[in-house]
């Protein structure tokens, strides 16, 4: 093969080459540093978290973060393909049921050495200190308080003229509201089936004075609990107060598909920082009230959680950089002002101080409510052991077939119990 | 390099050796463009298939978490894929029932289509480019959306069974109905086969069919006795390729159950139950050994209708 090039036909070939090369190999400043960022979420989310990205550049024009979210369910196998990979973003925003996996497994890095040199633990809450730390390691910081929550619909509760106490209501108070609240709202129940929220069930069983797990990452519920558990929401959708079984199933993760959104139900459970993403997508008033109590004033339900964490990889190559990102994003009231509640109350005082006058009216009922928790609020679980993710799918499954009539609450109980105990085997 | 000159290999028999020459100059002479030219897909091929389908094998015999090294545990993961996982069984069962219903179903309605546009009407390009609209779009995520949307409790569906005055369920999220819906959904997407029945239709030669209705051959004796047995090699062709994508279907139960097979797994596909496995619980040693039973089952398919095919397909050509 012959290549034939007249002289200006090189020129311009060359000159096209130079251009190519000044555009790919972009002109390497001295301390140029680009971050990347995983989180998950919907769209409130991620463009407060961008705001804050641009709000950091701003001061530091050297430190790019580029981000990506995606929906809870998508995140999970994307987060550990890309781990897998090698390929670890430097900063991972983390939930209470992963972080140890991730940590115990070495992918994170600890942050104990950055306290207080260029991570500022001192001001942040110490339960929430405590809430990110493993094996007496620190691997995450929390981004905001949270609790059990469920969102409501206040203005269609209040149509119904219910005396619905937001802070005291019980299970019992469900099924005796259902029919007048039906009859103010036709195509409309009260509540969303909870049968298959593990948190909530976490919730009842705190009630009960029990757990999900033991500090050693064992069962501490038993079949009994998880057939009560069952017969309870049978009866309660028998009444007509929660979703039918088929209405349920239609919620498969993302926010837009709950009952609440879809104006199904009156409620979905959730937790207090989802109040302000959830009525970024309804034009009905929304409110906030407790997971319902077993009996009244009964409290050590809730406790003051982590909404999610920041973790920062072991693989980064810019661990300073990144934590310093992190830093800015827990700490600084300037960040705290973009980032509003969305990710539950700001876990530093001086943030929280100055966020307060600004608040919009979501924003200010989902501090309130944390606030007001007060002695309902218990203490916080020990970390959960490594397969409480795949529990968390094994109840919804269970409930599912429960709500279809497919098992009896009784066979349920111990079928779950045997489920659980064979998944957790399998992790240890 | 080793050579070997004693062998008779097959291409060296058309070309008499006058002069030794050694098996790989005469191997490079006779094929070398033509495999250079390969080059590119022959890296791919062994890159990018060969080579992660054999780690997987290995992986499937060991104990992998996707972030820590791999743990040689032999053949535990078979074992308990055989003995003791209700989750293996239920995926099963619902991949076999799609196959078994999707795949003929979606076959007849696409020979039906195929002989309706076989008919030699006026713009049948654009008829046939139409038809193959939705196999273009049917894995995509709008498309599965979209029948979120249409199989909802109040779905567009129910409000038309609404007016023959049929209150229908939630069908998507109804354990009862939600498989018929992706069943549905793989029905829809009948474009290719239907390309190739129409291709097929075709190379039937027209005297065949007009010798049948001089001798008074009905419409339907015609179909039977000329157009299905002249037909069997494409029908074989297209039934076999069919059972294999069914098999592998992945996206519309991903996207419609938000990747969790609900409700109660009555859409847990075989590859979502894989998916979950690996990505979801970090077993990729385990949902490696999946892979590879998934394999085996469809080589058996496939293997059975090649042996049975002989008793029913024709190439009389």
């Amino acid at each position: 093969m012959r290549f034939d090039a007249n002289r200006r036909q090189l020129l311009v070939g060359g000159a096209a080459m130079l251009g190519a090369g000044a555009l790919m190999g972009r002109p390497a400043f001295a301390d140029e540093t680009a971050l990347r960022l995983i989180f998950w979420g919907g769209q409130a989310r991620a463009d407060r978290t961008y705001g804050v990205a641009d709000l950091y550049k701003a001061a530091h024009p050297d430190v790019t973060v580029t981000g990506e979210f995606l929906n809870w369910p998508d995140y999970w196998p994307k987060v550990a393909t890309q781990t897998a990979g090698g390929n670890m973003p430097d900063i991972v925003q983390m939930d209470y049921r992963y972080i140890g996996e991730y940590a115990r497994r070495g992918v994170l890095a600890p942050l104990d050495a950055y306290a207080g040199n260029g991570l500022d633990t001192a001001a942040i809450d110490k339960d929430q200190v405590a809430n990110g730390t493993i094996d007496g390691k620190l691997y995450g910081i929390s981004l905001g308080v949270a609790t059990g929550a469920m969102i409501t619909n206040a203005a269609a509760i209040e149509k119904a003229g219910i005396d619905f106490n937001p802070m005291g209501v019980t299970y019992d108070d469900l099924k005796a509201m259902a029919p007048d609240f039906a009859k103010a709202n036709p195509g409309m129940v009260l509540t969303a089936d909870g049968s298959g929220v593990e948190l909530l069930f976490e919730n009842w069983l705190r009630q009960r004075g029990k757990a999900l797990y033991t500090p050693e990452g064992q069962v501490a519920f038993d079949a009994a609990d998880v057939t009560e558990w069952f017969q309870i929401w049978n009866g309660l959708r028998e009444a007509g107060a929660c979703l039918s079984a088929d209405e349920q199933a239609l919620e498969t993760g993302p926010q837009e598909t709950t009952g609440l959104v879809r104006h199904k139900a009156a409620t979905t459970f959730a937790t207090s920082n989802q109040l302000v993403a959830f009525q970024a997508l309804m034009p009905d008033t929304l409110g906030i009230a407790i997971y319902p109590m077993i009996a009244p004033n009964t409290a050590g339900g809730h406790y003051r959680n982590s909404s999610q964490f920041f973790s920062i990889a072991n693989s980064s190559a810019a661990k300073d950089a990144a934590v310093a990102f992190v830093n800015f994003f827990a700490t600084d009231p300037g960040a705290g002002k973009v980032l509003g509640v969305e990710r539950g109350v700001p876990v530093s005082a001086k943030v929280r101080d100055a966020i307060a006058p600004d608040l919009d009216e979501p924003s200010r009922l989902a501090v309130k409510y944390v606030a007001d928790l007060g002695a309902i609020a218990g203490d916080v679980p020990p970390a959960p052991p490594a397969a409480a993710g795949e529990v968390e799918v094994a109840l919804k499954t269970k409930s599912q077939e429960v709500a279809f009539g497919q098992q009896s609450p009784e066979d349920a109980g111990p079928a779950f119990l045997d489920a659980v105990k064979d998944i957790l085997n399998r992790a240890a | 390099m080793a050579v070997d000159n004693t062998l008779p290999a097959s291409g060296a028999t058309s070309r008499p050796a006058a002069a030794p020459a050694s098996w790989w100059s005469r191997f490079w002479a006779q094929n070398g463009s033509g495999y250079l030219f390969l080059l590119p897909w022959l890296i791919g091929f062994f890159c990018l298939t060969i080579g992660p389908a054999l780690i997987s094998l290995y992986l499937s015999f060991t104990d992998f978490d996707l972030l820590t090294q791999p743990d040689w545990v032999g053949a535990a993961n078979y074992e308990r894929i055989f003995t003791s996982d209700p989750k293996f069984v239920q995926s099963m069962k619902v991949t076999l029932f799609f196959v078994l219903f999707s795949v003929p179903l979606k076959l007849v309605f696409a020979l039906a289509v195929a002989m309706l546009l076989n008919k030699g009407m006026k713009g049948l390009p654009i008829y046939r480019a139409v038809f193959y609209l939705p196999s273009l779009l049917g894995a995509s995520v709008a498309i599965a959306v979209l029948w979120r949307k249409l199989f909802a409790g109040d779905g567009l569906v129910n409000h038309l069974l609404a007016y023959i005055g049929i209150t229908g369920p939630s069908w998507i999220s109804n354990p009862r109905y939600s498989l018929w819906t992706l069943i549905i959904l793989a029905i829809w997407q009948f474009g290719s086969p239907m390309i190739i029945f129409l291709a097929g239709l075709r190379q039937i030669p027209n005297d065949m069919y007009e010798a049948a209705s001089l001798d008074g051959a009905s419409r339907w004796r015609q179909f039977v006795k000329i157009t299905v047995p002249l037909l069997t090699p494409v029908i074989f062709f297209n039934a076999v390729i069919q059972t294999i994508d069914a098999f592998k279907s992945f996206t519309p139960a991903f996207i419609i159950s938000s990747g969790t097979g609900n409700p109660i797994n009555s859409t847990l596909f075989y590859t979502l139950y894989l998916y979950q496995e690996a990505f979801g619980f970090f077993r990729m040693g385990y949902a490696s050994a999946l892979a590879w039973v998934l394999l085996a089952i469809i080589a058996i398919f496939t293997a059975f209708s090649f042996l049975t095919s002989r008793y029913w397909v024709h190439y009389d050509d």
